[in-house]
């Protein structure tokens, strides 16, 4: 408990440390825009790199109980839901401390809770299916989270990538599905507003959309899992 | 109606990897070197038959003759691949008795644990806790981790929880062989009993002498096949023949 608390505050400290007094990014309260961003990024990227081992990790359960298979990775989604849960109160703290109180935005959390919860389950779903197939699964995965995670406005914010001159990385970057859902929390803890209905509707669609394909997914391939581990 | 399961047809295919692919980049490659090589092999074939609420159903065989596949067919673990498992009510699976232990929790948390994979809530569990603990005799171990366990002390409180959730259907693989000579007695006792309380038991178990005295029926299973199913001494007359039959081609092969 008290570690996963500590983490994301360690990491907070650092990057402000190197993108406010370092590189001079003149953004206010930067350590509010940060947590409000890295909070929900964190929760979507570590439980779908940990439960891509949820069926390897627990397949001498899985050869002799029967249990409906899904279970294995979505608790490891239900205990990082814990984790993102509980890291809201040292960031209320610290909106509180920097002129940024929690406001009535913050009910808008629920619809993008709801949204980054249907993401990463479907995530995890495919993930920890795949790895049961393809043991080089966790490398792509590790490399895949690297990348989006600088694809995704969590260090910078997104107007800043909306002002590119490139047409053509700001329309590869508006692809992104991560973007909308962490948006969401930024505009309600950051710039405490009730996000944008553009904005919400499209991480409820991204998270439907995972949602469904990594269920119907797993569900047509975990009678096949028992044969490859 | 519970208690009843029934199958059809059932046959269980496994692939087996001969060259196994297992990473993604070998699977792309292998799309242009064709090196999938997989061989099939029918564990079960053509598998059919009834089992009756309240009866208790002895299954014998050789080594590798399909006997587990079939209990964990019956158990829902595995999904046949051709065929109809049919299997109404609550099963109590005593497959691999310590199945669901986690070794660095303790035998009180495991307790709790086990339950709950078979459906339990946590106050469903504390009403049977003491009767399990009484029945394992482990009340001076049990907030020990199980890391620290005997196999022996392993197999006594998987016994005793399996044997304390009320099952519509016990299905028992050979658990009894750990255990020293009393507590295998006392097992045979509760199952008795379980019996007696119109649960279905599915047997498993190279002990002859128990498959007869506690089944009224016996299913003698033969390379994936029902070679037999009938009265318990027919089936293990049956039994013998067919070991004696495949030890003399042996000999003769050999």
């Amino acid at each position: 408990m008290f570690w996963t608390l500590l983490n994301p505050l360690l990491q907070m400290a650092v990057y402000t440390l190197v993108f406010r007094t370092i590189m001079k990014v003149g953004l206010p309260a930067f350590p509010v825009f940060l947590l409000s961003g890295l909070l929900p990024w964190t929760f979507i990227s570590v439980s779908a790199t940990t439960s891509a081992h949820a069926l390897l990790n627990n397949q001498g359960l899985i050869r002799k109980v029967a249990v409906p298979q899904a279970v294995y990775p979505l608790a490891v989604v239900g205990s990082k839901l814990v984790d993102l849960l509980f890291s809201l109160a040292p960031l209320a703290l610290i909106a509180a401390l920097m002129g940024r109180p929690p406001s009535v935005a913050w009910l808008a959390l629920l619809p993008a809770l709801v949204a980054a919860i249907a993401f990463t389950t479907g995530l995890s779903l495919v993930f920890s299916s795949l790895m049961v197939f393809f043991r080089d699964t966790r490398h792509l995965v590790d490399i895949l989270f690297q990348v989006w995670f600088y694809l995704t406005p969590v260090l910078y914010p997104s107007s800043y990538v909306d002002g590119l001159p490139q047409r053509w990385i700001r329309s590869v970057l508006a692809l992104n599905p991560a973007s909308p859902i962490v948006r969401c929390f930024q505009q309600a803890i950051y710039e405490q507003r009730l996000p944008d209905v553009s904005t919400l509707g499209a991480a409820l669609t991204c998270g439907a959309i995972a949602l469904a394909v990594g269920f119907a997914t797993f569900e047509r391939l975990q009678h096949r899992h028992i044969h490859y581990f | 109606m519970p208690g009843e399961f029934s199958f059809q047809d059932v046959g269980m295919c496994f692939r087996m990897h001969r060259e196994r692919v297992t990473t993604l980049k070998e699977a792309i490659l292998g799309r242009f070197r064709h090196v999938r090589n997989v061989d099939e092999f029918w564990a079960l074939r053509g598998v059919s038959f009834e089992v009756r609420q309240g009866e208790s159903v002895g299954l014998i065989g050789h080594n590798g003759s399909g006997k587990s596949t079939l209990l964990k067919i019956a158990a829902g673990v595995l999904i046949p691949t051709e065929g109809r498992a049919r299997v109404q009510g609550r099963v109590s699976p005593m497959i691999e008795l310590a199945a669901g232990f986690d070794p660095d929790l303790t035998g009180r948390d495991n307790v709790f644990l086990n339950g709950a994979l078979m459906g339990y809530s946590r106050r469903e569990m504390a009403a049977k806790f003491d009767r399990i603990v009484e029945f394992s005799e482990l009340s001076e171990f049990i907030d020990v981790p199980v890391k620290n366990y005997s196999s022996g002390m392993y197999a006594r409180l998987g016994f005793a929880i399996a044997a304390d959730v009320n099952p519509e259907i016990l299905i028992i693989d050979e658990v009894l062989a750990v255990g020293d000579e009393r507590f295998q007695a006392k097992c045979m006792d509760r199952i008795r009993e379980i019996r007696a309380g119109g649960c279905t038991i599915f047997f498993v178990s190279h002990d002859m002498n128990a498959v007869t005295q506690l089944c009224e029926r016996v299913l003698v299973v033969h390379h994936g096949r029902v070679a037999f199913d009938g009265a318990p001494a027919t089936a293990v007359r049956h039994y013998r023949e067919l070991q004696e039959s495949a030890a003399g081609a042996q000999a003769i092969g050999g």
